[in-house]
């Protein structure tokens, strides 16, 4: 475990060192400070606009850094053939990709973190007491995010910056709809087409899950078994992409 | 400057109870029995053999040089051997061991070719991360990689980020991250490359006290001069293939020339050898005759006596192994002209 912890720290070390990264720490906060902004037009519930502004602003930053830093991770890697003189010390490889997965999910967690923090004290300063019900919501997108890294260390075990960025995307939004895309077969669709939704609703992530901003901005708190359900189908979720990952990585050959 | 047993010194704790004489595995460290490789173009699905039947072994603590003119396949044959590259055919063992398996690479060093190595971090950064890789105690570790700093120069910039390092320097580090681990087999990939003389004589002196600890080191290289005063061993490479391992000091031993470098010569005596087909040259204010033999180098020496020419000097010359790597390219096929 040491010796994916390294990778994991040097791969924060990696990241958070990217002048990329503190771009994206600025723009965050200047999101959610623009809540403030938006907050007076709101009629009265401007303490839930700067909660689903402040939220989503925070979730959509730390799954671009994710997707965006986390897709040229490995092919610097390869490119710059640093991997080499790591892949010759006594590592196996989906140790390697593992410290890599825990080290990106780690950086996008903490400037996640760092952004829900600034909106809780945005609502203490604005509204006379932080909604600490957002912290629910903070770790179901905190799974998400874990995904998401998953999904981008697979794609990026096999292709290149640009597609794992495209792949991800494109699985990122279609997760966003995977119910929906259920729901489209099953209301008189052909049987191949019905077939195909069924598939791509057990295959893709289910996104919807780890989305309880709607329950939180009107206080609510994000009931425990959803919590519980959502880290438990998150953890085997992202299990399987690492092991797919992994299995992929163990094949290729740094020539 | 420290020198490097302050670096075994400085390991001693990790050794206790066993002194620092090294576990002597009875196996050869570095077998390879028929290994090939052959490469696929993923866009025409073209072949291309890269590697074709290479068998070597090595004896521990000696130093092999593994040489060969560019695309020979001794980067190929490397990665191979640290299990980067799965051989199409044949086996890579380590100590018995494949080297795909992370325990058979627990004792193995590597130096890349032209390595490049993370440059968000410092080289006491770097070091520390291949400790943990190594799984080196963290206290061990780090007095290790001081002492490996000290030894190879760059004590002074051990905070300094990666990317401001010369390439003589990023060299040297990739030296240091190899032997952090206090390997067994060394394997380096033209280590010499981008250090500057001072550097190559450190470099030469640094690998010459690993063998002494018993560390076996394979090395490719370019640089024919430099190989040749340090290795014990090395083979010749071309276009995939191992032509020919041998050993330099009996590759010298063959005389290939006999020199008799003489103060005069009158004209006659010098179209007289030409003559007898040896070779006069005048060299510096002198005159230089070579001759092929013994008998002939006899007969050469009773006819200059006899004319009473001063004969300054007669040395044997030996085919270098420059010349020898020349000769075995040639006699392949594949060689420089």
């Amino acid at each position: 475990m040491s010796r994916v912890l390294a990778i994991a720290k040097n791969t924060v070390l990696e990241v958070v060192r990217e002048r990329v990264v503190l771009v994206l720490a600025l723009f965050g906060v200047g999101l959610v400070s623009a809540s403030q902004i938006l907050a007076p037009l709101a009629l009265g519930e401007g303490k839930k606009v700067v909660t689903d502004f402040g939220l989503a602003g925070s979730a959509l930053l730390a799954t671009l850094l994710a997707v965006f830093l986390g897709s040229t991770l490995l092919y610097k890697e390869l490119d710059r053939r640093t991997i080499l003189a790591v892949m010759a010390k006594p590592i196996r490889r989906g140790e390697f990709l593992l410290g890599k997965f825990l080290g990106l999910w780690a950086t996008s967690g903490f400037l996640l973190a760092g952004m829900t923090a600034i909106v809780l004290l945005l609502l203490a300063v604005s509204y006379g007491g932080a909604s600490w019900v957002l912290l629910g919501s903070l770790a179901l997108t905190v799974i998400e995010l874990g995904i998401v890294t998953a999904l981008v260390i697979l794609f990026s075990s096999f292709t290149t910056p640009g597609l794992t960025a495209l792949f991800a995307a494109a699985t990122i939004v279609a997760g966003q709809f995977a119910e929906d895309l259920l729901y489209f077969g099953s209301h008189g669709a052909a049987p191949a087409v019905a077939a195909a939704t069924k598939a791509c609703y057990w295959i893709l992530p289910h996104f919807a899950l780890f989305n309880a901003r709607g329950l939180v901005v009107h206080g609510a708190a994000v009931p425990p078994e959803r919590l519980l359900f959502g880290a438990a189908y998150g953890l085997l979720y992202m299990g399987a992409l690492l092991v797919a990952a992994g299995a992929i990585f163990e094949r290729r050959e740094f020539r | 400057m420290g020198r490097l047993s302050d670096v075994t010194r400085a390991c001693q704790p990790e050794q206790a109870g066993r002194g620092p004489i090294r576990e002597v595995s009875p196996l050869p460290p570095l077998r390879l029995t028929g290994v090939a490789k052959v490469f696929r173009d993923p866009m025409t699905l073209r072949r291309f053999t890269a590697v074709e039947d290479v068998s070597l072994t090595l004896v521990r603590g000696e130093i092999f040089g593994l040489l060969g003119p560019n695309a020979a396949g001794k980067t190929t044959t490397i990665k191979m051997i640290l299990g980067l590259i799965r051989p199409t055919r044949g086996t890579v063992l380590l100590d018995g061991r494949d080297p795909r398996n992370p325990d058979a690479r627990r004792r193995l060093g590597y130096l890349p070719e032209n390595p490049c190595f993370y440059d968000h971090l410092s080289a006491v950064e770097y070091l520390d991360l291949v400790g943990s890789l190594c799984g080196i105690p963290p206290a061990i570790g780090r007095s290790r990689a001081a002492a490996l700093l000290e030894r190879l120069g760059l004590a002074s910039h051990a905070r300094k980020p990666l990317r401001k390092f010369s390439k003589g320097m990023t060299q040297r580090l990739g030296l240091a991250q190899a032997l952090l681990n206090e390997p067994t087999l060394l394997v380096l990939d033209e280590p010499m490359s981008g250090l500057d003389p001072i550097g190559r004589a450190e470099a030469k002196k640094l690998l010459r006290e690993e063998r002494e600890r018993g560390t076996t080191v394979l090395l490719s290289s370019h640089a024919l001069a430099e190989t040749e005063t340090i290795c014990d061993r090395f083979g010749i490479m071309n276009e995939g293939r191992l032509l020919e391992t041998a050993i330099p000091g009996l590759l010298s031993s063959g005389v290939r020339e006999w020199e008799i470098v003489v103060e005069s010569m009158p004209p006659r005596m010098s179209e007289s050898l030409r003559a007898a087909g040896h070779r006069v040259e005048p060299v510096g204010g002198r005159w230089v005759v070579g001759v092929r033999d013994g008998a002939a180098l006899q007969e050469a020496l009773a006819g200059l006596t006899q004319d009473s020419v001063f004969v300054h000097s007669v040395e044997p010359r030996r085919e270098t192994l420059e010349e020898h790597f020349v000769r075995a390219l040639n006699g392949a096929g594949g060689g420089p002209s």
